[in-house]
């Protein structure tokens, strides 16, 4: 058991109250209609299974229903921190541009 | 011959609360009672927008209420839920008058107001031993719970919002699908306090009890009229 961070509700509850919502910011193929099966086969199906850091996203289901982004380390269980969607994004380009 | 008429109930109509009320007293730990039939609109709408904003104080006369808060206004009790979304608990005989200043008041934005009566429900619990009861049902710290705050968690298996609006007791807002299940946990919990299914207190000018209908409160059942 871990508490996690609702940037929505602004507060640090229980992870009782939050369901987990898989791998954060897949991105989409930019053009489907030229995608070939396997990239779109990769963009449905496939995860990574990360040992370390990982971005991952939460729904706050008892709370206030959002998703968010939230960067846990999948071994240590140590998080780092957790963010909205929209601004989780620019941490996460600039740290897969490093 | 069958009657079809509909009827509005209490979703613990079964439990028979009203022929289990005693009146309060101060050797009961643990008080709870239904308030039934309030009426309950969602309000959806991006609450940063100070347009949406505007309108919902406009209409509710509550100033919408901060992440994790509730405030109070002529119309009922304004509960925050998420970002975007709000519950006013209002009278149940209000709501047609409501939802039609919501609509008025909405023009042109990209906001609505729904009633979710259907689905909810009220429960007061009070008592010295209510916070111990409360954590016996949740993960929640409500020790922490302050006067003014509105925390949706989980009570056992369901949700809930829990409504701190006096130090002495909170107002829980529940499903009305889980009210059967919750009432049942409820009373099972409280199992080691002295508990009581306790008269509510005097309406007055209390923001949540002076929604109650008199006429509601007293039968179980009440037909529709509209």
């Amino acid at each position: 058991m871990f508490q996690l961070h609702c940037p929505h509700c602004g507060a640090t509850r229980e992870e009782e109250e939050f369901s987990y919502a898989g791998e954060a910011y897949i991105a989409r193929p930019a053009n489907p209609e030229e995608a070939s099966d396997a990239e779109w086969g990769d963009y449905l199906f496939m995860r990574k299974n990360t040992r370390g850091w990982f971005w991952e996203q939460w729904q706050h289901t008892a709370g206030c229903r959002k998703v968010f982004v939230v960067k846990r380390h999948t071994a240590s269980y140590q998080i780092a921190g957790s963010w909205t969607l929209a601004e989780g994004k620019a941490h996460y380009l600039k740290e897969s541009e490093a | 011959m069958p009657n079809f008429q509909p009827y509005l109930q209490s979703p613990l109509v079964n439990f028979n609360l009203p022929a289990e009320t005693v009146p309060a007293d101060s050797s009961q730990q643990v008080r709870a009672n239904e308030l039934p039939l309030l009426g309950y609109i969602a309000i959806r709408g991006e609450l940063a927008d100070a347009a949406i904003a505007a309108a919902v104080s406009s209409v509710t006369g509550a100033s919408v209420p901060a992440a994790g808060q509730f405030s109070t206004g002529d119309a009922g009790v304004l509960v925050w839920v998420s970002p975007d979304e709000l519950l006013l608990v209002t009278r149940r005989a209000e709501l047609a008058q409501r939802l039609a200043a919501f609509e008025a008041a909405f023009a042109g934005l990209f906001a609505h107001a729904v009633d979710n009566s259907g689905g909810l429900t009220c429960l007061s619990l009070s008592g010295s031993e209510h916070v111990t009861v409360l954590r016996h049902m949740g993960v929640y710290d409500f020790e922490s719970l302050a006067v003014g705050q509105a925390v949706s968690t989980v009570l056992g298996k369901a949700g809930g919002t829990v409504l701190r609006l006096e130090d002495d007791g909170v107002f829980l807002i529940i499903r009305r699908s889980f009210a059967d299940y919750l009432w049942l946990l409820l009373r099972k919990v409280c199992t080691p306090y002295r508990f009581a299914v306790a008269k509510l207190a005097e309406s007055g000018s209390h923001p949540l009890l002076r929604l109650l209908d008199k006429q509601h409160a007293a039968p179980a059942r009440k037909a529709v009229t509209a």
